[in-house]
């Protein structure tokens, strides 16, 4: 049987919109899992080095979370922001 | 052709409710069929941490509630599907119509083994968790839905094919039509709950501008095993809150946002979250801003009291405005009901306790004249001798259909709906003897 996904296709597009939002969230992915390769850091020092604002990084921060890409470390002295980092 | 199929009882809607009066009828050896529009059965309380006032574990009380029902044989259950032209051709023979949507996923073969979550390169909110953070195109609704059984948001769908490259159960199916099925039952059950009040009707509050304004339902969220952050933090920037407000009556009582009842389980539902965030998050501050407090049912005052011993200030009080200030903190304007001052108050974090509503579109399934009360809910025929008859013969409703109230009253309501029917379908029994 061949793939299903061939028959959808012909009769149904994908809206712009989709498109644009795939692009957006998998180039913030991105940014994110660079920002952590080098170190732990808090989601006020991600969204200051990638320079996107703080509850759009808490966002896709918390979903490559949920998806396993990274983990919660520990809090910072302040009991304030905890650290995260990439999951091995 | 569409297929038929013939049930004694149709429950519309799989929460407690429907779950409750279904279970009852199907253990006295009636054929029941479940219609429900989520992917999963289980209703809101499957998604709750705990319950008031007993502290019980909400998914632990729901989850063999569910199990029972999804495996019960004289059960049959039609998630993602919705039920219309409901007609009431003579007594005990109503006909329906029943659409079944497709989920691009074969369920009988799916393990729920999310690889195709792993592949999809889509992420939207997530409903399941109130938006607080995403989910996938391809998607198990949540960890312990029941059917544990992925589906495919087609909007939202880049039609890569990833998923079905990886599923190694072969079961992602692009071929799949929406399905219509003729129903005839001898009863029918509204057990359709309620919808959440939408806190943007009330722009003061800032709620959807400042993100450290949230829902109860998304603190709620914050507070179970499976939830979305790995502690309860601030939407706006992770940090862990330490002085968190409650407003209560945020979308009730209130007649110049059209509901202006009370929703019966606001105030103890945020005790009861402030309780848990004093235990989750000990060094935090909780304020609960009220008009009045409802502790009316069993246990309920001294469940009260207890977060008056544990801490929690209640503050009785209106608010008039939200503002954010520096750090995504919020100030809050309001007036002291005590003192009649208007005061203003910081926190780093609001919860706002919103209100209930009846869902839409009950009426609009029959073809007769379902009656509603003035606030949308199915009106009860007689409340006190059947309270659960609809103007209908042989509709019944069950829980928060009906109007507001808490999970134990909800499964009482079940009860008497069930007992009511059970009546209902003996006469018809005698009678055909």
């Amino acid at each position: 049987m061949g793939k299903t996904i061939d028959i959808i296709k012909k009769t149904r597009g994908v809206p712009d919109s989709v498109k644009e939002n795939m692009k957006a969230f998998n180039k913030i992915k991105r940014q994110i899992l660079k920002s952590l390769e080098t170190e732990e850091k808090t989601v006020p020092q991600i969204a200051q080095e990638i320079d996107l604002p703080l509850d759009v990084v808490t966002y896709h921060l918390m979903t490559l979370q949920k998806y396993g890409n990274i983990e919660a470390g520990e809090v910072d002295d302040m009991d304030e922001f905890y650290f995260y980092k990439l999951k091995k | 052709m569409s297929k038929s199929e013939e049930y004694d009882v149709l429950v519309i809607g799989a929460g407690i409710s429907g779950e409750e009066a279904a279970l009852n009828l199907a253990n006295q050896g009636y054929k029941i069929l479940i219609v429900e529009k989520d992917l999963s059965v289980g209703g809101k309380m499957i998604h709750l941490s705990k319950v008031f006032p007993t502290l019980d574990c909400s998914a632990c009380i729901t989850t063999p509630k569910v199990s029972e029902t999804a495996r019960h044989p004289n059960i049959t259950i039609y998630t993602y599907s919705e039920v219309s032209n409901i007609d009431k051709k003579s007594k005990y023979d109503f006909r329906a119509l029943l659409t079944k949507h497709p989920r691009y996923v074969i369920e009988e073969a799916c393990t729920g083994c999310q690889l195709c979550e792993e592949a999809c390169p889509v992420t939207v909110q997530d409903q399941y968790q109130y938006d607080l953070v995403g989910r996938k195109a391809v998607y198990v609704p949540f960890s312990i839905a029941n059917p544990r059984v992925a589906a495919i948001d087609i909007e939202n769908c880049s039609l890569c094919g990833a998923c079905e490259k990886v599923c190694p159960a072969d079961c992602i199916d692009f071929t799949q039509e929406e399905e219509e099925i003729q129903i005839k039952v001898k009863s029918v059950v509204i057990a359709t709950g309620f919808k959440l009040f939408d806190p943007t009707l009330i722009p003061r509050y800032g709620f959807g501008v400042f993100k450290n304004v949230v829902t109860a339902m998304q603190m709620e969220r914050q507070l179970v095993p499976t939830r979305p952050y790995n502690n309860v933090l601030r939407p706006k920037d992770g940090k862990v809150p330490d002085n968190i407000a409650y407003v209560l009556c945020a979308g009730s009582r209130d007649e110049t946002v059209g509901n202006p009842i009370c929703s019966q389980v606001c105030c103890m539902y945020s005790i009861k979250q402030a309780q848990l965030l004093m235990g989750a998050l000990p060094m935090a501050d909780v304020t609960i801003y009220y008009l009045h407090i409802r502790s009316f049912g069993k246990g309920f005052n001294e469940f009260y009291q207890q977060s008056k011993d544990m801490g929690v200030t209640f503050i009785k009080g209106k608010i008039g405005k939200i503002e954010e200030i520096e750090e995504g903190n919020l100030k809050l304007r309001y007036e002291d009901i005590e003192s009649g001052v208007v005061k203003e108050a910081n926190h780093d974090m609001v919860v706002l306790s919103t209100g209930i509503l009846a869902n839409d579109g009950i009426s609009s399934m029959f073809k007769d004249k379902l009656e509603l009360d003035p606030f949308n809910y199915v009106m009860q025929k007689d409340i006190l001798a059947n309270p659960a008859q609809a103007n209908i013969g042989g509709v019944y409703v069950a829980g928060t259909a009906s109007g507001p109230m808490d999970i134990p009253d909800s499964i009482l309501s079940a009860g008497a709906a069930s007992a009511e029917i059970a009546g209902y379908l003996k006469e018809g029994e005698d009678h055909e003897k």
